[in-house]
């Protein structure tokens, strides 16, 4: 099945942005489809970041639009586009940190739930009907990662979980944002073999049995062999290469961004 | 399959150790006592928080102390406000104490002579809720965008703003302020003795610290925790920053406005200078002290506070407390036990030493007596340095070895920070704490408007070296 064949859920046409004299992206063009899982990889600085930043809304791009569900995302304020359904993770953990587990991902529910402060003070019965459902939520997203994140661990502060489960816990709070597309920027980053393994089928769990359309930047190809309907390579904010892994990680600019020139050259 | 299920298996990646740090993590007293209190249902706590002030005019016949009870729930009122803003929401709001001012003023506009109206309680206290709500709603529209120090900037630019306004307005009859307000009226009924505010405040607060709570175990309290832990991704987790920080300050606003409304009819007027930097650091001291972010804790702070400046204004109370801080400072930031115990002897030792030998050399540097009247006043007097009083008109002493001191004092505390050696800290300490009782008798004790400011420094700075989170504050865990 070729991306061509679905209805693209996002487009991102042209994409430009320049911090100063840097430029970050350049003309990008990117397309993914409904239940796709797309990888974006590229050496360090190549703006995989930044098209995270910029789809989500962080900074507005200076040139370009950005298409999901046919909608030009420009000019929205960041959660209006979460709201939209589209959450991502970070590449450097953002969780709230002096919040328990359980709240870290019930107060990403805040965007499809109503409650304002007079039902809440009034705790009327749709408010409270309301709450238990953000907990029903929130508790069956935790457990999404088998008995990680469940019982003692929901009234847990979320600093005292390890590295590995902050991880998976910045994925449990995105969803429970009910998005339709998951950005998760660097889900494996500084996880051991087997947590990377694991993270591998997780993110085929996730399109599987959370229906998402994930677009994931990852270093570890071997989580990128393993996930990737389509592999886009990113170099100075252009894209050098898109298909399939194979076609992708044979590609010569691909091989020359990732390990300069010469090695480029003898390998051909 | 996943790689660490069964229990025969190694579970590899599934980290109790790291899970159960907070049980291992050794725990002071005072934290103990806090998951204790914690574990405590809300209702209860409510009703422990209540009772003692609902029993207070029991106790109470003086028409002062009920006034002193009156001013403590008043500021319980704002510095429950002032949390909001600055322990839920995380904005640094220098501007608070403007909102008690507009609630206060309009108080006055809706039920005074001069104004020429004369509203029910029964409606004028929410009116002038919501309007002051409204009012911090637009007050932060402008600043919305702004943080941390810029944030304060602003608000404090608000404030003076205002207090601008109000003293050179002819609405507000500038410093001269409105003092023919009416009595708070409820359905008709008048109230008129001071036992009645007190329980017209109490009920405010009841009903303002259910809201508050009710309010933070919500989606909006969530919503504001989250912001204040990390406004980007609270942002892209859908949540409207923006909009909630316009929330919590117009939340606190309206708070600070229930309470100008009724301080307005206890005092029965209002000036431009009730409302100036000195409540705002009273009441930040109030949140920070007893733990921004908990309802409680900012209860027990603002209880504390305005307990202990209440008592400094009479000498006699004044050394007790004097002494009393220092002690407990001393046994708080000084471990293991023996060395405050150890400090504090050593201290009385050397105060009976130099008074001894001064009496001998020069019996005029021992001859003035305290002006506080307490048994520790007595006490003190044949132990500090206390020359003979010459008393000004206003009878404040003008001894010259207690403004020396009083220089030599902040020389000396100066110096002991640049000490290395704790040995050497700890030795240095005890000529310092003498140096304090010195200036303590000489100087201090005599002028309670200083001193209960220098007090409630020593307080607060004691109090955040040992626990910076306040008294029933959450200790904040940011991972580097």
């Amino acid at each position: 099945m070729s991306a061509e064949e679905r209805v693209p859920l996002l487009e991102v046409q042209g994409l430009s942005l320049a911090f100063g004299g840097v430029r970050c992206l350049d003309g990008l063009d990117l397309t993914v489809g409904e239940g796709e899982v797309v990888s974006v990889i590229g050496p360090n600085g190549a703006g995989k970041t930044t098209l995270f930043n910029v789809i989500t809304g962080v900074y507005p791009p200076e040139a370009g639009e950005i298409l999901f569900e046919g909608k030009s995302l420009l000019g929205l304020d960041p959660h209006q586009i979460a709201r939209r359904g589209i959450a991502r993770t970070f590449q450097t953990l953002r969780l709230f940190l002096n919040m328990t587990v359980k709240e870290n991902v019930m107060a990403a529910a805040y965007g499809h739930t109503r409650a304002g402060v007079l039902r809440s003070v009034l705790r009327t019965p749709g408010m409270r009907r309301e709450e238990r459902e953000i907990e029903q939520l929130a508790e069956e997203r935790l457990a999404f990662f088998g008995d990680r994140l469940v019982g003692y661990r929901w009234r847990q502060p979320a600093y005292s979980l390890s590295y590995a489960n902050r991880r998976r816990l910045e994925i449990a709070r995105a969803t429970a944002a009910k998005p339709r597309l998951l950005l998760l920027d660097e889900p494996a980053a500084g996880m051991n073999p087997v947590e990377t393994h694991e993270m591998t089928e997780l993110i085929g769990r996730l399109r599987e049995e959370g229906g998402y359309t994930i677009l994931v930047i990852e270093h570890d190809m071997h989580v990128v062999e393993g996930i990737s309907d389509r592999v886009v390579a990113l170099d100075h904010g252009i894209k050098i290469a898109e298909g399939t892994f194979g076609e992708v990680a044979t590609d010569p600019r691909v091989v020359e961004a990732y390990l300069g020139t010469s090695a480029a050259t003898e390998r051909k | 399959m996943s790689l660490s299920e069964g229990p025969e298996q190694p579970r590899i990646g599934v980290d109790e150790w790291v899970a159960s740090a907070e049980e291992r993590r050794a725990r002071s007293p005072l934290a103990r006592a806090q998951d204790a209190i914690e574990r405590v249902p809300a209702a209860v706590k409510l009703v422990a928080l209540v009772v003692p002030f609902a029993v207070f005019p029991l106790f109470v016949n003086s028409q002062y102390l009920m006034q002193v009870g009156i001013d403590t729930v008043i500021f319980v009122l704002l510095a429950l406000g002032l949390n909001v803003a600055v322990g839920w929401v995380g904005l640094l709001d220098l501007g608070y104490v403007a909102f008690f001012g507009i609630g206060a003023y309009l108080y006055a506009a809706v039920a005074s002579e001069y104004a020429g109206r004369y509203w029910d309680a029964a409606i004028a206290i929410p009116v002038i809720a919501v309007a002051v709500a409204v009012s911090g709603f637009l007050v932060g529209l402008p600043s919305r965008r702004l943080v941390g120090d810029y944030l304060a900037i602003v608000t404090l630019f608000f404030l003076q703003l205002w207090l601008v306004v109000l003293i050179n307005a002819s609405w507000s009859r500038g410093p001269n302020g409105i003092s023919d307000i009416y009595p708070l009226q409820f359905f008709g009924r008048q109230v008129t003795s001071l036992d009645a505010y007190f329980y017209v405040a109490l009920i405010a607060f009841v009903v303002i610290v259910s809201f508050l709570y009710l309010l933070n175990q919500s989606r909006t309290g969530r919503a504001w925790r989250a912001l204040r832990e990390d406004e980007l991704a609270a942002e892209l987790m859908t949540m409207p920053v923006n909009r909630l920080k316009l929330m919590g300050f117009a939340v606190g606003a309206g708070i600070a406005g229930v309470a100008g409304a009724i301080y307005a009819p206890v005092q029965g007027a209002v000036f431009p200078a009730n409302f100036d930097l000195v409540l705002l650091i009273t009441l930040y001291a109030m949140v920070v002290l007893g733990g921004a972010g908990s309802l409680v804790g900012v209860t027990v702070g603002a209880v504390l506070i305005n307990g202990v400046l209440e008592a400094l204004n009479d000498a006699d109370n004044a050394s007790w407390i004097f002494y009393g801080v220092v002690a407990i400072a001393l046994l708080a930031l000084l471990k293991p036990w023996w060395q405050p115990i150890a400090v504090l002897v050593a201290t009385v030792v050397l105060g009976f030493a130099v008074h001894e030998i001064a009496e001998q050399v020069r019996p005029s540097l021992v001859g003035g007596v305290t002006l506080g009247d307490s048994r520790l006043d007595r006490l003190a007097d044949s132990w500090v340095l206390l020359p003979e009083n010459v008393l000004t008109g206003d009878g404040v002493p003008t001894g010259w070895l207690g403004r020396l001191a009083y220089i030599g004092l902040v020389a000396a505390i100066l110096g002991l920070t640049l000490v290395r050696s704790h040995l050497w800290r700890l030795v240095a300490l005890v000529p310092v704490l003498y140096l304090a009782a010195c200036v303590w008798a000489n100087v201090l004790v005599a002028q309670p408007a200083v001193a209960r400011f220098v007090l409630i420094g020593a307080m607060l700075v004691a109090l955040m070296a040992y626990r910076p989170e306040g008294l029933f504050g959450k200790q904040r865990v940011e991972i580097v």
